[in-house]
């Protein structure tokens, strides 16, 4: 089991705190983006812990679009491409 | 146009400034508060971290508790602030999410437009930086952040009056990328206050905000009422102290 951190500067800053073994244990994102609705942000977790690593890049941009457009959520200061960037990065 | 409330600067633990935003923001859901603009300062002084902030990774939390200093998780995003008890003036303003613009940036805009005029009658040439800041010459003056619930626009923001970088950053864990990445090389150089452009006072200060929040708004004074005093001190428990909500990240 490996255990990484990475924050990265994008618009607003971007952290995640990642465990994994062949998939992601666990998985924290934090920052000073903003996201409205605010709870939007859990189900993006919840959506990315368990997924197998190496991650499919192209598969988890679609589903947290999809989180986002299904709650009509905006994300500012980061973008989704950053978040699934960065879990690519951070589980290398 | 719907008439807001106005309440002039009261200082307040961190706790009870965040519980009553939030305590505010029902009951102007429910109809039994007027849209409120509140100014208040911070005592003790705090440190508050933005909703999706990991309060370890923002916040050196020896040094606050050392200094005193209260640590509390806003409802908020945006980063973490240092809120000195003497230094700065903290609105809030909590209306109708209709009586605004849908774009949140356009929002913070209009909103900070009233900042940078009361900073202008000050003699402070400040400008709206994209997302949420104000700025002089490039150093933040002001910082804001908002949050939509139920209907209901919560946007609080602090101006800087004074600034005492040095205890700010002793308290705050900044990063290294984040000071770079803005090209600026000395830390203190990225932060500017009323004192350092002005020889206003802090009641010039907390009357050309009320002038700002004023000029395109109908306004009324008034004070909190018992009942929101009273669901704040509940969220206060509930919430705002409860290690569950501050170390959640």
């Amino acid at each position: 089991m490996k255990t990484n951190s990475i924050t990265r500067k994008f618009e607003k800053m971007l952290r995640l705190d990642v465990t994994y073994t062949d998939h992601i244990e666990n998985l924290k994102i934090t920052g000073d983006f903003f996201l409205d609705p605010e709870e939007t942000l859990d189900q993006i977790v919840s959506e990315l812990t368990g997924v197998a690593v190496p991650i499919q890049k192209d598969i988890l941009l679609r589903e947290t679009r999809y989180i986002l457009d299904s709650n009509k959520a905006e994300l500012i200061g980061i973008t989704v491409e950053d978040i699934i960037n960065t879990l690519e990065e951070v589980t290398q | 146009m719907k008439k807001f409330r106005m309440i002039t600067f009261t200082s307040f633990n961190a706790f009870t400034n965040m519980a009553l935003d939030e305590a505010i923001m029902e009951f102007v859901r429910k109809g039994i508060s007027q849209p409120t603009i509140r100014f208040y300062g911070w005592d003790p002084s705090a440190v508050s971290i933005g909703i999706f902030q990991g309060v370890r990774n923002e916040v050196n939390l020896d040094a606050t508790k050392a200094a005193g200093v209260d640590v509390v998780r806003r409802l908020t995003g945006g980063g973490a602030v240092y809120h000195d008890r003497l230094g700065e003036v903290t609105y809030s303003l909590i209306a109708p999410l209709d009586m605004f613009p849908t774009n949140i940036i356009e929002s913070y805009r209009v909103i900070c437009d009233d900042i940078i005029f009361a900073l202008k009658e000050l003699g402070i040439d400040a400008v709206f930086s994209p997302i949420n800041d104000i700025i002089v010459n490039e150093q933040k003056i002001s910082g804001n952040a908002q949050t939509r619930r139920n209907g209901i626009l919560l946007q609080h923001g602090t101006i800087l009056y004074s600034v005492d970088v040095e205890t700010m950053f002793s308290l705050l864990n900044v990063s290294n990328q984040k000071i770079s990445d803005k090209l600026i090389k000395s830390v203190q150089k990225r932060v500017t206050s009323v004192v350092d452009q002005t020889g206003a006072s802090m009641e010039d200060l907390q009357k050309a905000l009320v002038m700002g929040f004023k000029r395109n708004r109908e306004i009324e004074f008034g004070d909190y009422t018992d009942q929101e005093k009273s669901r704040a001190q509940e969220l206060v428990k509930e919430h705002f102290k409860n290690d569950i909500w501050t170390y959640r990240l």
